[in-house]
């Protein structure tokens, strides 16, 4: 039998040294944690350590990850809320993103520069030895989803902004290639065809893993959502959990969405694939790595130079292969001798200048015993199937131990001070670097000056297509090789693109939205769609994430119509859905951020969305959820609260928890109808809906079946138990509620039942509570 | 199309409602709802009331024209001066094959349509004088529920000549 205190189990025993690298989230987890084991000292026999674990991202509590002791969580939602109930019609201003769930933070978060890894032998060799199959850039991997330190970004005035929280991804070169969308039903997609043919690499074992690590395929996505509900379905005492912590406040707020969203989201923006119409996963800079075991160090460099700039590893051509290249030596602490390291590294200075670093490795595998060894952080940027293998070994290993990879601390350090330098020192000023040439060079002769300019850049671009595309036939007057279906990297429009999504990723979103406009009437006039849908797409999340106000006409005008644009040429010109579900659900999120009338045009891109349907089953419920909480972020004017949403947003909470029912997700369900019935009360006329009778019928049919597949025995109860729910007491809500954590140990016996029954309502009445004052303080 | 007619009082609260067919282009009168979706009219025709609660202070007008939309459903709305409402849901063209939703894109099945708005409108208009003539009667009170068939009557007469 589960007890509350399971909770403790799912979360995973927080690495000492990570902790105080990303403080909110793990210090509140912890406090739960701590919290929760307090209260009950029962040992928990039936779950998984090491399998739980992998489910903890979605079975933490959402809004203890918020709480943070040192206060930080609190002001913010303050801020926010004062900012979120404005007046409606009015596009506000927004807070900054510091929640883990924000939207915002989690685009800053996903779209960061790609760092390929491309390493010799020997190196691989080192990194097996410590207990790492995959090489140098598994190792790195956790450590770049946060770059330690602060990291200061100029944008293209020179106006430095210093950002926390940073973060580069690292990936092995090549990875993100296979393109699982392009394989079925991609009628229209030249693009597509020709990112799988030249996908296909000659090491077949490799090809499997690289794959596994390329998201942009919404099926196993959505079987990892899937995994995660049922695992939360399996061990439901989390939700008693759950609601005990969150009994206060922001459980009922809109602006925090279920775990299982976030991970959705999250997995959607995971693994971008490698291709043509956006360069977001295009490597930003290369790391090239040998270790101090090589016995010929600088010619390996140079091989391994060779191999990533014209060899095996040559990425395809419509990628521009003039990123950096960064060397490493790896020094083995444990094996070799420093000073011959040193002097290696000084001749590798002054052959490859200064973009180099030595990075000292012990190489002998790391256990959990030993003195100083840290968990290696969780990579929170996997794509679903690799979590999903992930999960599948676990399962299968079966083991009892949370037998987690370990490292040394200072190695640990190592590598931290490794990435920081890397970033802060070379990646980011190269970055810099090229978005003032190109913003200079290219995008400022389009910017401003009118046609004539256009056409003579056009002539001048057709001019070096002209010359180095001898194969296939380039349309008159385009840079865009329409049979092949991509720009070559070195026309204007590729530059600009790259320029966009550089100034994307350095989170300068007004150079960023600037340039994706002026991409969109070009990749128009060329007929490119896929890109044309990419940069309508990216020039409305750009605009959406400048914390200007956006007028509700602009809005209309800009943002809809690049929405538009961007999901109808996505599905009806390329077929590719992940592209229209990324825009719409990015458009959704940021757009209900803003409040106001905003939040309505964000419900009809949600409704949008499941018309399309592009999602599947458990994405379809997720998003019923999301168009509900767009309502519900809107706030009504005066007392009677004129111009919410509250019954639209009931309402699609219960289709919701239509769905999740349908699915056999029975808590999801409870919960989605519990909201449903807390909107009803808010209400003015708070049982207006039950003289509707069909309606009524069916939500209480929905009540019933919910309470049946949660507790059996209750259908012994027969109808009677309808009028319970109706007319109870608030004197016996509170009871009800104190009973609801351990409601399993008391199934079985029928008397408590009836209290059960009232759980829905006081949910209903704190929902109501909560909803009050909030709304009180901001008019 | 089909349409599903509510009269709703000043709590909310359905104080009349009519479900019908059209009756023109040969159609039969006859409502075609998914009957397992039954409910869903009225979830929706509640849902709307947020938005008429908000779009009753734009103008002056007692036609609202056609004010929300779910899926494929679409909702004009009415407001008489003692704040009951007139929602009528349309929903064209019921199954959602392929071949018909192209048909429901040309004008004249497209629900806002000037043409389908004017009909509405000339409805809303009849139904409007009848339920004067008949929250007349000295023993009707506000948010009573009208079961007068003469009234049901005339609301399906006006659906049919307008609809």
């Amino acid at each position: 039998m589960t007890s509350p205190s399971n909770a403790s189990a799912f979360e995973p025993a927080d690495p000492p040294g990570s902790s105080s690298l990303r403080l909110p989230k793990l210090r509140g987890s912890l406090d739960t944690q701590s919290m929760s084991s307090s209260i009950s000292t029962l040992p928990y026999r039936n779950s998984n350590a090491s399998v739980s674990s992998l489910f903890a991202s979605t079975s933490t509590p959402t809004g203890s990850r918020s709480v943070s002791p040192s206060g930080t969580g609190t002001p913010s939602r303050a801020m926010a809320g004062s900012v979120f109930g404005g007046l409606p019609g009015e596009g506000n201003q927004l807070s900054p993103a510091d929640r883990p769930e924000d939207p915002r933070s989690l685009i800053t978060q996903a779209f960061v520069p790609h760092i390929a890894v491309h390493t010799s032998a020997d190196t691989k060799e080192l990194v097996k030895d410590k207990g790492f199959n995959g090489g140098l850039w598994e190792l790195l991997r956790p450590f770049g989803e946060r770059v330690q330190g602060k990291v200061t970004v100029r944008d293209s005035i020179g106006a430095g902004k210093t950002w926390e929280d940073f973060a580069v991804r690292f990936v092995e070169l090549g990875d993100g290639l296979e393109i699982p969308e392009a394989v079925p039903g991609s009628r229209k997609s030249a693009e597509g065809r020709t990112a799988a043919a030249n996908g296909t690499k000659p090491l077949p074992d490799s090809v499997l893993a690289q794959r596994m690590r390329t998201g942009g395929d919404i099926a196993p996505i959505e079987t990892l959502v899937d995994r995660h509900l049922s695992y939360a379905e399996q061990f439901p005492s989390m939700s008693g959990e759950e609601f005990l912590n969150l009994k206060d406040a922001h459980l009922r707020s809109p602006d925090i969405p279920s775990p299982f969203y976030t991970l959705y989201l999250r997995r959607l923006l995971s693994g971008i694939p490698l291709a043509p119409h956006e360069t977001f996963s295009h490597p930003v800079a290369c790391v090239i790595a040998i270790s101090s075991r090589n016995t010929n160090p600088i010619e390996t460099l140079r091989n391994l130079y060779d191999e990533s700039s014209r060899g095996a590893k040559r990425l395809p051509l419509w990628v521009n292969n003039e990123y950096l290249r960064y060397y490493v030596l790896v020094h083995d602490e444990e094996r070799d001798d420093i000073t011959k390291s040193m002097t290696l590294f000084e001749q590798m200075k002054r052959h490859f200048g200064l973009h180099c670093h030595l990075l000292r490795l012990r190489s002998s595998e790391c256990v959990a015993t030993d003195d100083d060894s840290i968990r290696l952080p969780r990579c929170e940027w996997l794509a679903a199937p690799e979590e999903i293998t992930e999960i599948q070994t676990r399962e299968l290993e079966g083991d009892i131990e949370d037998s987690y990879p370990c490292i040394y601390e200072s190695d640990t350090t190592a590598i931290k001070t490794f990435i920081r330098e890397m970033v802060t020192q070379s990646i980011i000023p190269s970055m810099e670097r090229c978005v003032a040439t190109w913003n200079d060079q290219v995008a400022s002769r389009r910017r401003g000056i009118s046609g004539r300019f256009i056409s003579m850049s056009k002539k001048w671009a057709f001019g070096t297509s002209s010359r180095s595309s001898s194969n296939g036939p380039t349309s008159s007057n385009s840079n865009y090789d329409a049979l092949q279906g991509f720009y070559r990297p070195d026309a204007p429009e590729a530059v600009m693109r790259k320029l966009a999504d550089y100034a994307f990723m350095l989170r300068d979103w007004k150079l960023a939205y600037s340039t994706f406009d002026l991409l969109r009437t070009d990749f128009n006039n060329d007929k490119a769609w896929k890109y044309h849908a990419a940069a309508n797409e990216m020039a409305a999340v750009s605009q959406l994430m400048m914390p200007q106000a956006i007028s509700s006409k602009v809005r209309s005008e800009t943002i809809d119509q690049m929405l538009e644009t961007s999901s109808y040429s996505y599905i009806t010109r390329c077929g590719a859905t992940y592209g229209a579900l990324r825009s719409l659900a990015l458009g959704m999120e940021l757009l209900r951020l803003r409040g106001g009338s905003a939040t309505e045009d964000a419900a009809r891109w949600g409704t949008r969305l499941l018309e399309y349907k592009v999602v599947g089953v458990v994405g379809d419920a997720l998003f019923k959820e999301r168009v509900s909480a767009c309502y519900a972020s809107k706030k009504g004017a005066g007392t009677e609260h004129w111009g919410s949403r509250t019954r639209k947003s009931a309402l699609w909470s219960i289709l919701a928890a239509d769905a999740w029912l349908t699915l056999g997700k029975i808590q999801q369900s409870k919960l989605r109808v519990e909201e449903a019935n807390g909107k009803y009360s808010a209400l003015t006329h708070k049982d207006s809906l039950s003289h509707f009778t069909h309606a009524n019928d069916f939500l209480e049919s929905l009540q019933r079946e919910v309470q049946l597949a949660l507790y059996p025995e209750s259908g012994i109860e027969g109808p009677g138990q309808v009028e319970d729910l109706i007319d109870t007491s608030i004197g016996e809500e509170s009871e009800a509620f104190v009973s609801r954590p351990h409601r399993r140990s008391v199934m079985g016996q029928v008397a408590p039942l009836a209290n059960l029954e009232t759980a829905p309502l006081h949910g209903a009445l704190l929902g109501g509570e909560d909803e009050t004052p909030r709304a009180d303080q901001f008019e | 199309m089909s349409y599903y007619f509510a009269i709703i009082g000043t709590q909310d609260n359905p104080i009349f409602e009519y479900e019908f067919g059209t009756s023109k282009q040969g159609g039969d009168g006859i409502a075609r709802f998914p009957e397992q979706a039954r409910h869903m009219n009225q979830f929706i025709v509640h849902s709307s009331l947020d938005i008429v609660e908000e779009v009753q202070w734009g103008g002056g007008q007692m036609y609202l024209k056609c004010i929300d939309r779910f899926y494929n459903n679409y909702v004009s709305c009415f407001i008489t001066g003692g704040n009951v409402k007139f929602l009528l849901l349309h929903a064209p063209s019921q199954p959602a094959v392929a071949n018909t939703t192209r048909a429901s894109t040309s004008i004249a099945a497209n629900p806002t349509s000037p043409q389908i708005e004017e009909a509405i409108k000339q409805f809303f208009t009849e139904v409007y004088e009848n339920w004067v003539k008949t929250i007349m009667s000295p023993f009707y009170q506000v948010n009573m529920e009208v079961k007068s068939p003469v009234f049901r009557a005339r609301v399906a007469a006006a659906g049919k000549k307008y609809l």
